[in-house]
């Protein structure tokens, strides 16, 4: 073998050396994490994020689950799904408290990446800092609020609130967390909502602002029993100026924003988020609607007679149909309004006995909308057990599959009233949904306890 | 075609069996046995083999003549004979090669003497692989070699086979055995469609077995270390065929038809209806049952009982609407021709295949042509390409319709057709007579499998081009320098238009196309040089880089309201304004590789090896981007000794091998965190967004296997038997795992090193002439034992990985992807509910997902096939049976068929229920209800062991009668070969279900790995009978 054999060999051997670079790829159309957060307007887009996955929550699905645990709809036509939600037995292997779970803790982990980042971003205007954080921390606050209240026992079921609530996530983090207390949960949105509520514009477009911080503030302070904080920050957002009622009674308006609305999502025509309650409620394009009222809730809506202008919100026979949504495509979602602050404010000032004229008051607002002015007026010299069951009266209609009366049921029950939803007791243990198919697969995370409502 | 493929095997069935006689004679060797198969060559052209007996005879005319005799393993001889007008008679004595005698067989990036191999190699022919009747090559690995476990595909065209090379060792990660094909590491992707219509692609299916010199299966880390980064699971060598030196021909066809192995035993309207009310009377009804797309339970008895009555005027048996006899042919042709400074190889092949699902086909046309040329005696030049396309004519099967509509919501009552015109509550016409009956199932989906197959049009067509050229340059004596470039081309595209008719509300259909382009450049240079120590000594050197870069993208197409589909309407071009079109952006990743070998050898009898190799992965980040895969061996021909006398053992070696090999079939970009800012169009409120995507993982790294082989081959009576006994220990650690993380994170899923496998086993391969001389009998057995373990998953559980939809979980302890089930006891006699078993074994009510646990496992305890092969003068006949014992199979879609009774079809076993007190049954007390059986409410799907079966079976899977057509030399062929071939005549087995051997459609890599023996509404295997004609001429 000689030198020229040598090197031609070594040069085989080195062959393709040094070529390291051979093995760079980066994918070609996403963002590398690395890339993706750059200046102000990324986190911008960031949060906007956010806004997206609560209106792929609240576009109708939270809702019509929420609708499902409690009294107001019947047993759904034939998804499965829904069927097992209705009959408060859902289990991990069932996909839509699944996916709702891991909704609302997409938009946390999200909030909490804004909230992380601010520091890589050069020049960030403090100013725009503390908006970007107090919107990230509302996002925080609902989602966390959201997700306690489906999957947990309700606040108030033990004393010390010590029950499991669900992981609380304050920071962007790949470790498995534990189920928080309910009372730790209730604590940090509190907290988010405080900090959103001080640091918020008042006018932000669509998106959250001081006064709807303020009226989540009212609906978390009044599930949590405190009726005072609830009143308070009710009547902050109330007396704003800001928000007045429709008198068409329909809140949930196609490329407007209705002006009762604090705080809710935007369905546009290119994305429907609104779909759910088209696709399962309407039944007016569908003969058989997925979902409709149940036969209590006509029978509710029938007490007040035929003077009450919510009752064309239904169609009575063999299943109660919900016009509620019919004929539209497309349409904005409220979810805090000026009607939910009257009514959190009126039931408030009863459980306190105090301040009832304004309670009165509240009521015969949204009254004078659905009867008619003077129609069917509550009496101003009503007790507090009057207003406080006028109240109750007056929720359960004006937020019909809006998705909140199963809580104020649940509320009520930890509270010491004697509630059973559809023959079973408030607290049957299949009423919190089960958690997500993947929660559990860390050991260690302690799953609810199934079935029981039957 | 196929009257073309009968005419011409007459035809030449008939010019075979012309007689000729002159010269003959007995072929033999040194000691006096007949050399059956010998060849004979009178002057370079005409020529043929011997018969059983050694005997040959060629017609020659009067003149002198150069006769040559050859037989491989032996030194050729080459005779002068002068022919007059009498017979001549030249018996010849051929004696053995020293170096041929030993099979040599190829090892990766170069070959070997199988004497001095000193790993787990298993050497696979071309006769035993197109002697099997198989749609794709690598069908016929089974039962050939040991620790090679093959589960054959569904009888859907174009499915592909599941081989696991001594167990599986990978979890999320591919875990199929690495395909090199001459050199190139071919791309084998079965996920590029996901699995649509419950199909996967079959990467292998383009290659024609035909083209097919030789299969080497490495099995153990001295053989497939030199592939260091991929060979975890195994290496399967695929050598093509090259040409050799004079001009000879390679014709065969053959024709056959194909049958399904076995039938399903649905149940007809009468037992439907009968089971169903009976369930509704259990439940508390009274009057008739109601009907899905026939009543409600909400409708009034009366209206019940006309819709009952009304279903029983039809009984349509579905399963005769999809399935049937399906036609095959296939010709082949192949030349071979070689010179002094060139061989040519060109094949060409066309090869038809129905199904025997109705309207279901896979048609592939192939050519090959590999030359060799040696400009000078230091130089040369090998060149090998390849190009091929299959075309599957497209059915739904299992869970997406055809067959599987007819196992599940085809119900009997539903007819094919409406017999009447329907009308309307305002008296106009719904439904004309004749038009097509169209039911939706649960999950909205129009059903009809009938009308689907014959309305939808539905084709995926695969064009495939694997190529290579290498330069060998050996400037002095035992130096090779090579350098290689390969290149692997492969377009998938489907097309699928779904006519108007089909939903019901449209007019018009939608015509879709999706199309793949995989493009896979691999480099290699390589230098090996044999040094000669001494006579006694000699060192082989081998160093070398590869480099392999691999692209895939592609599109999609979409149109609406349009007539036909793409392929058939020159209007709807790709770049049509209308089309909706969407760019897959390319997915890339790149292997960059350094290898090394050492082979020492010492007296002949004493053999060592050490491999080595470097990898890195575009896959890994900087930090773990290279793996070391160094593997040590060693071999001992014991039987070589001076010492060593023994008059029954003819051969004894051992070997022993330790050595790491990995695995890095991943995603392209798992270790990436990633963001999309929704190129897609996604906004909220008409602003742009940002949003993650997954998960940086930068610690990702090889999964690693090392692995310690020792074997003992051993050759008795001068080798009459052979037999090999080996075992292995396979430790798989940092197993890549997209695990399911708490969705508390952000993120659902994340791929991270998280397990621990083992595989330990023993094979044993058994190959022994029974009989020899006229009669000939020769026995090939070869038994496989493997004991798979999940020996870690982290804090994980069991439910962090799952296979697909299939109940299949990580369990430690428990091998990869065992059933995790709620386990069921039995039917209790008194109320016809089912008893289950919690976790501490106590009789229970209460179904619950906290009591699942594991009930068993798809992997066979023991595998292997046994093929008897009988030789009487011209006639052969050989039988090859597979086994498999051990295993459990999940028949997934009994939930639903034997269990709560919904408006899917039942199977006949379910008859065997509780119907009164007192009654011990199989089955519970027929139920509308699932919350009878304490399913929660919405969840039909009866989850129990009760659907666990064993899988064990043993199976008659080819059976061949061939014939040696006698030759005369005026014929001007080299042999003729007639066979009949049969597959899947029958199979011995407890599984009550269609097919104990399954391998059904999977969602992924990971189902793939973890679901093995899960059949959900999985077509059987085929059944196919052929007759087949090959010459060589």
């Amino acid at each position: 073998m000689n030198i020229k054999h040598l090197i031609l060999l070594a040069g085989l051997a080195a062959g393709l050396s040094s070529c390291d670079h051979l093995l760079e790829f980066e994918p070609g159309d996403v963002i590398l994490a690395e890339d993706a957060i750059q200046d102000a307007e990324d986190l911008q887009r960031l949060l906007v994020s956010n806004y997206d996955v609560v209106a792929n929550l609240y576009g109708g699905r939270v809702q019509i689950v929420n609708e499902l645990r409690g009294p107001n709809f019947g047993e759904p036509d034939n998804s499965l799904d829904f069927t097992a939600v209705y009959n408060r037995e859902t289990t991990f292997f069932t996909g839509i408290n699944g996916g709702i779970y891991t909704d609302f803790y997409y938009a946390i982990y999200r909030s909490n990446v804004v909230i992380k980042n601010f520091d890589i971003v050069e020049n960030l205007d403090p100013a725009e800092r503390t908006r970007l954080e107090a919107e990230a921390r509302f996002i925080r606050a609902i989602c966390h609020w959201g997700a306690v209240k489906m999957y947990a026992r309700p606040y108030g079921y033990t004393a010390d609130n010590s029950h499991p609530g669900v992981p609380l996530r304050i920071a962007p983090s790949q470790d498995p967390l534990p189920r928080a207390s309910v009372g730790a949960v209730y604590a940090q949105v509190v907290e988010d909502l405080n900090f959103a509520a001080d640091n918020l514009p008042v006018v932000n477009g669509v998106y959250a602002t001081q006064d709807a911080a303020r009226a989540y503030l009212a609906q978390v302070h009044f599930l949590m029993g405190n009726y005072q904080e609830a009143a308070n920050f009710a009547s902050d957002v109330i007396n704003s100026g800001r928000y007045t009622l429709d008198e068409d009674l329909d809140r949930f308006e196609t490329d407007v924003i209705n002006t009762e609305t604090v705080f809710g999502i935007v369905s546009m025509p290119n994305d429907f988020r609104s779909s759910w309650f088209r696709d399962n409620l309407r039944s007016d394009n569908n003969p058989s609607p997925q979902l409709a009222f149940s036969d209590d809730f006509a029978f509710f809506m029938s007490l007040a007679g035929g003077g009450d202008g919510r009752s064309a919100w239904l169609t009575a026979g063999t299943r109660a149909l919900i016009n509620r949504f019919n004929e539209k495509e497309y349409f904005n979602v409220p979810l805090a309004h000026l009607t939910l602050m009257h009514l959190i404010r009126a039931e408030a000032h009863g459980e306190l006995n105090s301040d009832l004229a304004t309670a009165i008051a509240d009521i015969n607002t949204i009254r004078a909308r659905a009867f008619g002015a003077g129609n069917n007026d509550l009496s101003e010299t009503a007790t507090a057990q009057e207003v406080i069951d006028a109240a109750r009266d007056e929720f359960r209609k004006e937020t019909a599959c809006e998705g909140l009366w199963t809580d104020q049921l649940l509320r009520r029950g930890a509270m010491g009233e004697d509630i059973t939803i559809r023959d079973a007791a408030w607290d049957c243990p299949g009423m919190s949904l089960q958690f997500s198919n993947t929660e559990s697969t860390v050991q260690g995370f302690e799953l609810n306890e199934e079935g029981g409502c039957l | 075609m196929t009257k073309f493929i009968l005419t011409l095997i007459t035809a030449l069935g008939m010019y075979c069996t012309l007689q000729a006689q002159y010269l003959r004679g007995e072929i033999s060797d040194a000691q006096g046995n007949p050399l059956p198969g010998a060849s004979v060559v009178a002057d370079g052209t005409k020529g043929q083999f011997a018969d059983a007996d050694g005997a040959y005879v060629l017609n020659l005319a009067p003149g002198t003549h150069t006769v040559q005799f050859s037989y491989i393993g032996y030194i050729s001889q080459t005779k002068e004979v002068t022919m007059g007008t009498e017979d001549e008679t030249l018996n010849v004595s051929l004696a053995e090669d020293a170096v041929l005698i030993e099979d040599v067989v190829v090892v990766g990036y170069g070959v070997q003497r199988k004497k001095e191999v000193t790993g787990s190699i298993v050497k696979v022919d071309s006769k035993q692989i197109t002697g099997v009747q198989t749609p794709s090559f690598e069908a016929a690995l089974q039962g050939q070699a040991a620790g090679v476990q093959v589960s054959q595909s569904s009888g859907v065209a174009g499915a592909p086979s599941l081989i696991r090379v001594r167990g599986v060792a990978s979890v999320s990660a591919a875990g199929d055995p690495l395909y090199v094909v001459d050199g190139i590491p071919i791309t084998q992707e079965y996920f590029l469609r996901g699995n649509s219509g419950a199909l996967n692609n079959n990467p292998l299916a383009a290659i024609n077995p035909n083209d097919i010199e030789s299969v080497e299966i490495l099995k153990d880390a001295a053989a497939t270390g030199i592939y260091g980064s991929r060979g975890a699971n195994g290496v399967i060598l695929i050598t093509t065929k090259r040409g050799k030196k004079g001009t000879s021909f390679e014709f065969s066809t053959r024709a056959g038809i194909g049958t399904a192995a076995s039938r399903p035993n649905m149940m007809n309207t009468e037992s439907y209806l009968a089971l169903r009310q009976e369930a509704w009377e259990n439940d508390g009804g009274t009057g008739y049952v109601w009907l899905p797309n026939m009543s409600s339970a909400a409708d009034d008895p009366a209206t019940r009982r006309e819709a009952y009555l009304r279903a029983m005027e039809t009984n349509t048996d579905w399963v005769d609407q999809t399935i049937g006899v399906g036609n095959k042919n296939a010709v082949n042709f192949g030349v071979r021709q070689g010179g002094d400074k060139y061989n040519l190889y060109a094949g060409f092949s066309q090869d038809n295949n129905q199904s025997y699902l109705l309207g279901n086909s896979y048609d592939r046309t192939s050519g090959r042509i590999n030359l060799d040329w040696s400009p000078s005696s230091k130089v040369k030049v090998l060149l090998s390409s390849s190009f091929s396309r299959g075309e599957n004519n497209r059915i739904d099967a299992a869970w997406s319709g055809g067959l599987g509509d007819a196992m599940s919501n085809a119900l009997p009552y539903y007819p094919v057709r409406y017999d009447e015109d329907v009308y309307d509550a305002n008296g106009n016409i719904e439904h004309e007579a004749g038009e097509y009956f169209l039911w939706f199932d649960e999950w909205g989906g129009t059903k009809n499998p009938v009308a689907v197959r014959e309305l939808k049009k539905w084709k995926t067509t695969e064009d495939r081009s694997i190529s290579n050229a290498q330069l060998i340059y050996s400037p002095i004596a035992n130096l090779n320098l090579k350098v290689s470039g390969g290149f692997d081309y492969l377009h998938l595209r489907e097309d699928v238009f779904n006519p108007g008719a089909l939903s019901i509300t449209t007019e018009l259909g939608s015509a879709n196309r999706y199309a793949n382009y995989i493009l896979n450049w691999n480099y290699s240079a390589t230098a090996d040089y044999r040094w000669e120590l001494d006579d006694t000594q000699a060192l082989n050197f081998l160093v070398g880089s590869e480099f392999q870069r691999t692209d895939n993208y592609g599109y999609s197409l979409s149109y609406g309201q349009v007539e036909g589909p793409i392929f058939e309407n020159d209007s709807l071009s790709e770049d049509a304004a209308n089309v909706n079109t969407t760019i897959n952006l390319p997915s890339q990743h790149s292997f960059l590789s350094y290898f090394g070998r050492v082979n020492y050898t010492l007296k002949d009898r004493y053999f060592f090896q050490a491999t080595a190799r470097v990898d890195g992965s575009s896959r890994f980040g900087r930090e773990s981007r290279y793996g070391f895969f160094p593997s040590l061996s060693a071999g001992w021909v014991v039987s070589d000794e001076d010492w060593f006398n023994s008059k029954r053992v003819s051969f004894l070696k051992v070997r022993s091998s330790v050595g790491y090999t990995g695995n890095a079939a991943l995603p392209d970009y798992a270790r990436f965190g990633t963001y999309s800012a929704a190129n897609n169009g996604i906004t909220y409120a008409a602003d742009s967004i940002l949003y993650p995507i997954q998960p940086e993982n930068p610690t990702l790294r090889w999964e690693t296997s090392r692995t310690i082989d020792a074997s003992v081959e051993l050759g008795l009576l001068e080798d009459r038997i052979t037999t090999e006994l080996a075992f292995y220990n396979k430790y798989s650690t940092d197993i890549l795992m997209n695990v399911s993380t708490p969705a508390s994170t952000g993120f659902t899923n994340f791929w991270d090193n998280v397990g621990t496998i083992l595989n330990r086993g023993v094979e044993l391969s058994i190959k022994s002439r029974n009989l020899i001389g006229k009669f000939q009998w020769t026995t090939d057995l070869n038994v496989a034992r493997n004991y798979n373990e999940l020996v870690d998953i982290g804090n994980y559980t069991p439910d962090a990985v799952s296979g697909g939809t299939n109940d299949s979980r990580v369990i430690v302890g428990r091998p990869v992807g065992s059933f995790f089930l709620v386990e069921h006891s039995h039917v209790d006699p008194e109320n016809g509910l089912p008893i289950y078993l919690d976790l501490e074994g106590n009789e229970t009510y209460d179904y619950n997902n906290d009591i699942r646990q594991y009930v068993g496992d798809g992997l066979p305890d023991l595998i292997g096939g046994m093929n008897n092969t009988f030789r009487y003068g011209n006639w052969d006949l050989s039988a090859l049976a597979t086994f498999s014992i051990g295993a459990k199979i999940f028949d997934s879609s009994a939930k639903r068929q034997l269990g709560v009774v919904t408006g899917w079809n039942m199977r006949d076993e379910k008859l065997d229920r509780w119907r009164q007190p007192g009654d011990i049954a199989t089955y519970p007390r027929l139920t509308l209800d699932e919350t009878t059986y304490s399913l929660p409410s919405g969840f039909p799907w009866w989850n129990t062991s009760l659907f666990i079966f064993d899988a064990s079976y043993l199976r008659l899977r080819n059976l061949t009668l061939g014939y040696n057509v006698p030759l005369g030399n005026e014929s001007g062929l080299q042999n003729c070969r007639i066979a009949v071939n049969a597959t899947n005549l029958f199979t011995i087995t407890n599984f009550p279900g269609l097919d104990p051997e399954v391998v059904r459609d999977f969602e992924n890599a990971q189902d793939r790995n973890m679901s093995p023996n899960v059949t959900y509404l999985t077509p059987p295997q085929e059944r196919a009978f052929t007759i087949s004609i090959s010459t060589n001429f």
